[in-house]
């Protein structure tokens, strides 16, 4: 019976409560003095105890999602087998494993989008900060590229094997071509009900292959934008932003209890950010090991995964941007220690990142194992502050996010943020009170997200004049 | 009472022993018939659930820190903070590679065929602090990052790794590789490509050189400087492919783990490699893995081709001898051969004209 399921909580919450009851119901038979009565009064009182945590246990679980299946807890997950189809450049590193998911399940309220008197009265581009690049990081005057062309076609794409949706998703039915057609403002869809993904951009469940790492990691999540399906985008490409979980995590919690597609729709439809691709992925590959994000010496190069094969197969499979001015990383706790170490390590593929209420050294404890080869040197390396310290500073923004009570990343955040020095640059928001739980990360995210779609170049609609929130025609294909 | 006060477990254990110690002490009390003993019973039982499950959250939410506070808990905490620049004003950035001196190159035969030039240049590392001298051959009609030519091609780039550059004769000197690719091109065996040629040991100005294009735990980071900082370098002022694919490894036997090397953990760099067959079971020079057997196991390439997945790269071994060891461990989509080369002045030419075939003409 899964960790996670419904019935399985049900039974144990059902159980205690059982429990319980039968503690009230036997009292009196076990009240005699002899010693084995004493011993059964005991023994109920315990028993009704145990079981009464474990329901409790069961149920926080579910509600933090720390681990997904017996087998996370155990750590007897066998890994996923490296599954790719076709061979070579053809493989293709991403399936998918789930559509129709909605725009943010599970997380209610807050779509779908609607176009409402407020965004409608702003003219297109106000809401946005001043124009043209701002990115503050030393420009570099090399050539820009062409856009990778990759022979295969990307998502989506008629007849997609592997989709395993229901309905004709994709391309879309005609009601939904007709929804989307709409003129007017776009109407609510009933909550639930996913909508066409031109209006309200749709979350998929992925698993994907790591080609040059041999990693393989499943039920993770891709967020793709409304304006990702709509004709004005047909040809854009654009920016994605890397979110990595805590440890232990199940990536669905960013979906629904961070809820970062569901900000980053409600905030794009507001036009205080600009429509971008959210990669959101486990931040341990392993679990229930840690992995921090590091090249283990002769074993899971998992700082590679997320750093070379993760961009590629998300390029291969979605009209993203390539490069540093296209790619951004953003976590929370370990994820928070993650993002900062991918654009740390690699600013040509992460131009900026998100650490919230991270830490910046190299852990080292139970669950983590030793993950640098017996090396205190090599640890080092993987120490953020070390680097800071004794390495050349990397071409990257990084804002970390701490609170002034009930953080205990504080004094390490401030002395990470006091390292730092140009080329790299730091941004600090420092909230006055929060614990290191989805709440404050939730309050943290609007702005985490304003700052990094300052950083990240826009996608472009074809079209100078078109709104890019709402296509004037219907989405053709 | 604070939600992560001492004060509030120690009342919450309290209670619960207090409760647990009435519930058995009165039990026979409480064991009696009618409604009264039942709810009796029921309110105990309950109270000392509560107490014991408020004690364990408290004492986990103590260790792991999730809430901080009861408004924390409650949800009622709303203050928010504006984000703030810390620290470092604009930085700085010199000129990653500095030109220092150019001169045509001229085609063996034919000398009125324009060879492109031979540039002497200094890259310096970014990411890596280091700085190497070396020599980039920049083929006719030029791959000048500016003034911008949105037509012109962008070049592939082959990376010659050699100690032997500064010398007048040997096959792998810098003007001896410039003749030799400005010949294959003029006699259009060879596609356009940029060439950049660099020292197999590169050290920081005072730091111990590294001679396996590694990164040494807290040392010499030349891994990140060829496979970061270079291909940052060379787009900065060349019109060149973008990794990978365009780029291709050249090492002389002093560069062949080297090359070798960092083809194969950068594969997404770097898509082949050309080098003299070797051992390639340790970085040439001292042993640099820090004491770490697991850094040391990676280090060698053959362990690497029998425990890592194979790397979408080509690499090219240049006889004589054939590496039979390496290239029996190779499996797709990881490909490896062996030529021989020609005697003669241009023993080269051939391995030129095998990396412009497998890294692409210009785009």
């Amino acid at each position: 019976m899964g960790l996670t399921s419904g019935l399985f909580s049900t039974l144990m919450v059902t159980l205690a409560a059982g429990a319980l009851a039968a503690t009230v119901w036997l009292w009196p038979r076990v009240a005699g003095r002899r010693r084995r009565d004493l011993g059964a009064r005991v023994g109920l009182l315990l028993g009704g105890q145990l079981l009464v945590i474990a329901a409790c246990l069961v149920v926080i679980n579910g509600y933090f999602s720390f681990f997904g299946s017996w087998a996370q807890v155990t750590g007897t997950a066998a890994p996923p087998p490296l599954q790719l189809a076709g061979a070579g450049r053809s493989a293709r590193l991403i399936q998918i494993t789930a559509s129709d998911l909605g725009p943010a399940p599970g997380g209610g309220s807050v779509l779908p989008v609607q176009s409402d008197g407020v965004t409608e009265s702003r003219p297109p581009g106000a809401g946005r900060g001043p124009a043209g690049p701002s990115h503050p990081g030393p420009s570099h005057p090399g050539p820009s590229h062409p856009e990778p062309s990759y022979p295969g076609p990307l998502y989506p794409r008629p007849s997609q094997p592997g989709v395993t949706g229901t309905g004709g998703k994709l391309p879309a039915a005609p009601q939904r071509q007709a929804a989307a057609a709409g003129t007017g403002p776009v109407q609510a869809v009933r909550p639930g009900q996913p909508g066409p993904p031109a209006v309200n951009g749709e979350v998929l469940q992925v698993s994907m292959g790591g080609e040059r790492t041999g990693i393989a990691v499943s039920q993770d999540y891709v967020y793709l934008p409304p304006q990702y399906f709509q004709r004005a985008y047909a040809r854009a490409r654009f920016p994605v932003v890397l979110a990595l979980t805590g440890y232990p995590n199940q990536t669905w919690s960013i979906v629904k209890r961070l809820a970062l597609p569901a900000t980053a729709a409600r905030m794009a439809a507001a036009r205080k950010i600009g429509p971008a691709v959210y990669v959101m992925m486990n931040v341990s590959p392993a679990l229930p090991r840690d992995t921090e994000c590091t090249n283990v010496p002769a074993g899971p190069q998992v700082f590679s995964f997320f750093a070379v094969d993760v961009p590629r197969a998300i390029a291969q499979t979605f009209r993203v941007q390539s490069g540093r001015s296209g790619w951004a990383a953003l976590g929370y706790s370990t994820g928070g220690y993650c993002a900062a170490k991918l654009a740390m390590l690699d600013p040509g593929q992460f131009g900026s990142a998100v650490s919230m209420a991270g830490y910046y050294n190299a852990v080292r404890d139970r669950t983590t194992g030793d993950l640098y080869g017996g090396s205190a040197a090599y640890q080092n390396e993987n120490d953020l502050y070390w680097r800071l310290a004794h390495l050349p500073a990397p071409p990257v923004s990084v804002l970390a996010t701490s609170s002034r009570a009930g953080e205990r990343s504080l004094p390490g955040t401030l002395s990470f943020l006091r390292l730092i020095r140009a080329p790299m640059h730091g941004y600090s928001l420092i909230l006055p009170q929060g614990g290191h739980n989805y709440r404050s990360w939730d309050r943290e995210l609007p702005q985490a997200l304003e700052w990094l779609d300052k950083r990240l170049s826009p996608a472009r609609p074809r079209r100078p004049g078109a709104r890019p929130w709402q296509p004037r025609s219907a989405p053709r294909r | 009472l604070g939600l992560t006060s001492p004060a509030l477990a120690v009342l919450l254990a309290l209670a619960a022993a207090a409760a647990a110690a009435g519930a058995l002490w009165w039990w026979r009390r409480l064991a009696g018939p009618g409604w009264r003993a039942l709810v009796l019973r029921a309110g105990l039982l309950g109270l000392l659930q509560l107490s014991v499950v408020s004690l364990v959250f408290v004492l986990a939410n103590r260790s792991a820190e999730f809430y901080s506070s009861w408004s924390d808990l409650l949800g009622t905490d709303h203050g928010s903070a504006a984000i703030v620049a810390v620290g470092s004003g604009p930085g700085q950035v010199a000129a990653a590679l500095r030109v220092l001196s150019s001169a045509p190159v001229a085609t063996a035969g034919k000398p009125r065929v324009a060879g492109g030039w031979l540039e002497t240049v200094q890259i310096q590392g970014q990411l890596s602090g280091l700085t190497a001298p070396g020599y980039v051959y920049v083929p006719p009609h030029g791959a000048q990052a500016w003034p911008p030519a949105p037509a012109a091609p962008r070049l592939p780039v082959l990376v010659v790794i050699s100690d032997q550059l500064s010398s007048q004769d040997a096959p792998y000197s810098a003007q001896r590789l410039a003749a030799t690719a400005a010949a294959q091109i003029a006699a259009r065996r060879l596609e356009p490509i940029l060439i950049v040629m660099l020292p197999a040991r590169v050290g920081g100005p005072s730091g111990p050189a590294d001679q396996g294009c590694l990164d040494v735990p807290g040392g010499v980071q030349a891994r990140t400087y060829f496979a970061q900082d270079l291909p940052q370098a060379v787009e900065s002022a060349y019109r060149v492919a973008s990794p990978p694919g365009g780029w291709a490894l050249l090492g002389d036997s002093a560069g062949a783990y080297c090359a070798v090397q960092l083809a194969m953990t950068n594969s997404q760099v770097f898509a082949a490699a050309a080098a003299p067959p070797g051992e390639f079971q340790r970085p040439p020079g001292p042993a640099e893995s820090g004491g770490s057997a697991q850094l040391q196991a990676q280090d060698n390439l053959l362990w690497q081709l029998q425990h890592e997945p194979m790397q979408p790269i080509s690499v090219l071994f240049t006889g004589p001898g054939a590496a039979q060891q390496f290239r029996s461990l190779v499996r797709p989509p990881m490909r490896a051969g062996s030529i021989s080369l020609p005697a003669g002045a241009w023993p080269l030419a051939p391995v030129l004209d095998w990396i412009g075939a497998t890294i692409g003409p210009p785009s």
